[in-house]
């Protein structure tokens, strides 16, 4: 298309915007690992939108699935890890998980990674070890005996996860969606591979000079992107590998608030539900500018 | 309890005891939350294995050296790394591929007498008593690794049970052959290491066998504080104070800013 003839990107969008695709009862993904690239602000405006009865499959995560779990956004979810490491365990999903209130699809590494493998490339399911665990007594839909068996090993099936919508969080992009991650990708792009939509949270947007100045950092590809979303520390309380750490002490407010239900409502109502302008402000300059230097850490 | 020295901390006792069993050339892998286990690597390559070789499970770091333990999985790791891998490329050798890596280092909430792994849940998965965070590698590492390490930084009965409540990585499961048995490639639990102690298999059973206490504790101690009976060989050995040289190199070359004394002191006494 001639230069002249170039319309503006549709693919940068504000918050709400990407969030109404999403709706009750889908299958969301989550990418980033533990506390580095957790798409909080897709989160928090989530939780604000009130959307019910999602399915979780989060990469290996922390605040982000417990936000959501603790927010009652949530029927069920994978769990393939969900820690607050040296945090201790992840409050809200503990309490789902113990009441019985989320029900837990449990899988491991193998299972999450055959599983997105198989739906991004469009096969009924993958192909992975029996490892031996008791994953397939506790997910028996998850975890499937293998009708081809070869040699000694056992195999088992898990079917392909095609997540309805994918949120993940770079750290920029421009603005025809090249996502660049200044630290590793995780499972994002197989994540974005294997989603039929993908919402991109990134700190900030960048010229399309920029992104191509260092092409390598860019590790979702705009064609495997539906919508960018501009979010400022919108990884916080998380970090956003390079640009700024965890709030360690953010985190441990949170986990302090996540003692009861009643005491998580409002924490989320401080929180979650008055828009990202009003979470920065919250949070403080102050406080922010500190994570970007590590003076915070 | 051990004679809680303040000479080394519990968190660079057991980096000294793993490291240790390391040898020049090997593959291994170091999951997230892993400060003891980087440690162990790093003290092995700057004494008797420096072509060790480990990547970051999460962040698919080669060999990040620079004297500062990380979170494995923190971007900081990529400056010092020999190599960045993609997760996706790693899934490869890490999920399906068999004996690809010669050893992992695995915590626990649970293991049991034939060194099965636990990390999901105690009590019953459906409505658990404490819910844990998940099996994430660990089912693939225990699995099809050349061997692996069982790193307890508690040692008690609730840690140390006859079964545990939820297999997410198998040891030598129901012990004797049963890990052979059941399709696995041959390997499983080498030692475990403790605040109390260091345990091996027993070669025919595959249970849990004393190997050596540390300084100051008693068999009766370890009894007391373990659920199910251990192996007790004829000769209990002393384990091997970290010496001079271990914590010279350990506090000058891999954790220069002492987080391991700072996370992991020894436990109080009751």
């Amino acid at each position: 298309m001639p230069a002249s003839n170039k319309s503006p990107s549709k693919k940068l969008v504000d918050l709400d915007t990407a969030l109404s695709t999403v709706k009750d009862g889908m299958t969301l993904g989550i990418g980033g690992w533990i506390f580095h690239g957790q798409p909080m602000a897709l989160v928090r405006g989530l939780i604000a939108k009130g959307v019910r009865d999602l399915t979780l499959v989060p990469a290996p995560g922390s605040v982000a699935p417990d936000m959501l779990i603790g927010a009652g956004c949530v029927r069920e979810t994978a769990c393939v890890f969900i820690s607050f490491e040296h945090l201790g365990l992840a409050p809200n999903f503990r309490r789902a998980a113990q009441s019985g209130a989320v029900k837990v699809l449990e899988m491991d590494g193998p299972g999450i990674a055959g599983g997105l493998r198989a739906g991004a490339c469009d096969l009924p399911y993958g192909l992975i070890p029996d490892l031996g665990t008791d994953l397939p007594k506790v997910n028996p839909e998850g975890y499937r005996k293998a009708r081809i068996q070869e040699g000694n090993r056992p195999l088992l099936e898990v079917p392909a996860i095609k997540p309805d919508v994918v949120f993940l969080h770079g750290q920029q992009a421009d603005e025809e969606g090249n996502v660049q991650y200044f630290g590793a990708g995780y499972f994002d792009l197989l994540m974005a591979q294997a989603a039929k939509h993908v919402i991109c949270s990134v700190d900030r947007i960048v010229p399309s000079s920029t992104v191509r100045h260092q092409a390598r950092l860019t590790k979702i590809p705009s064609a495997f992107v539906d919508a960018i979303v501009v979010a400022p520390f919108g990884a916080h309380p998380g970090g956003s590998p390079g640009l700024y750490g965890q709030d360690e002490q953010h985190l441990k407010a949170y986990v302090a608030a996540s003692r009861d239900q009643a005491a998580f409502d409002a924490y989320l109502g401080e929180h979650a539900r008055g828009g990202e302008d009003a979470y920065r402000e919250r949070i403080g300059a102050k406080a922010l500018a500190g994570l970007t230097t590590g003076d915070a850490r | 309890m051990p004679v809680t020295t303040n000479s080394f901390a519990m968190g660079e006792m057991l980096a000294v005891l793993l490291s240790r069993d390391m040898a020049d050339g090997e593959k291994a892998i170091v999951g997230t939350n892993s400060d003891i286990q980087v440690a162990a690597c790093n003290l092995a390559r700057q004494r008797q294995a420096p072509h060790l070789w480990w990547v970051s499970g999460p962040g698919g770091m080669t060999n990040p050296t620079e004297g500062i333990i990380r979170p494995a999985a923190d971007a900081e790791n990529i400056a010092v790394a020999e190599a960045v891998m993609d997760l996706p490329q790693m899934i490869d050798f890490i999920d399906w591929q068999v004996h690809f890596f010669d050893f992992a280092i695995l915590g626990a909430l649970q293991t049991d007498r034939f060194g099965n792994i636990n990390t999901v849940c105690v009590g019953d998965h459906a409505k658990p008593r404490l819910r844990g965070p998940g099996t994430v590698g660990i089912s693939a590492l225990c699995g099809l690794s050349r061997r692996f390490y069982i790193m307890m930084t508690r040692h008690d009965r609730g840690a140390f049970v006859p079964k545990v409540d939820f297999v997410c990585g198998a040891g030598f499961l129901d012990g004797g052959t049963a890990r052979t048995d059941f399709g696995l490639p041959e390997g499983g639990p080498r030692l475990v290491v403790t605040p109390l102690g260091v345990f091996d298999f027993e070669p025919k059973s595959k249970a849990m066998r004393i190997k050596s206490l540390h300084e100051g504790v008693t068999l009766d101690e370890i009894r007391d504080n373990t659920g199910f009976d251990l192996m007790v060989p004829a000769k209990i050995e002393r384990t091997a104070n970290p010496e001079d040289e271990e914590l010279f190199l350990l506090r000058r070359a891999v954790d220069s800013t002492g987080v391991l004394a700072r996370k992991f002191p020894w436990p109080k006494a009751h």
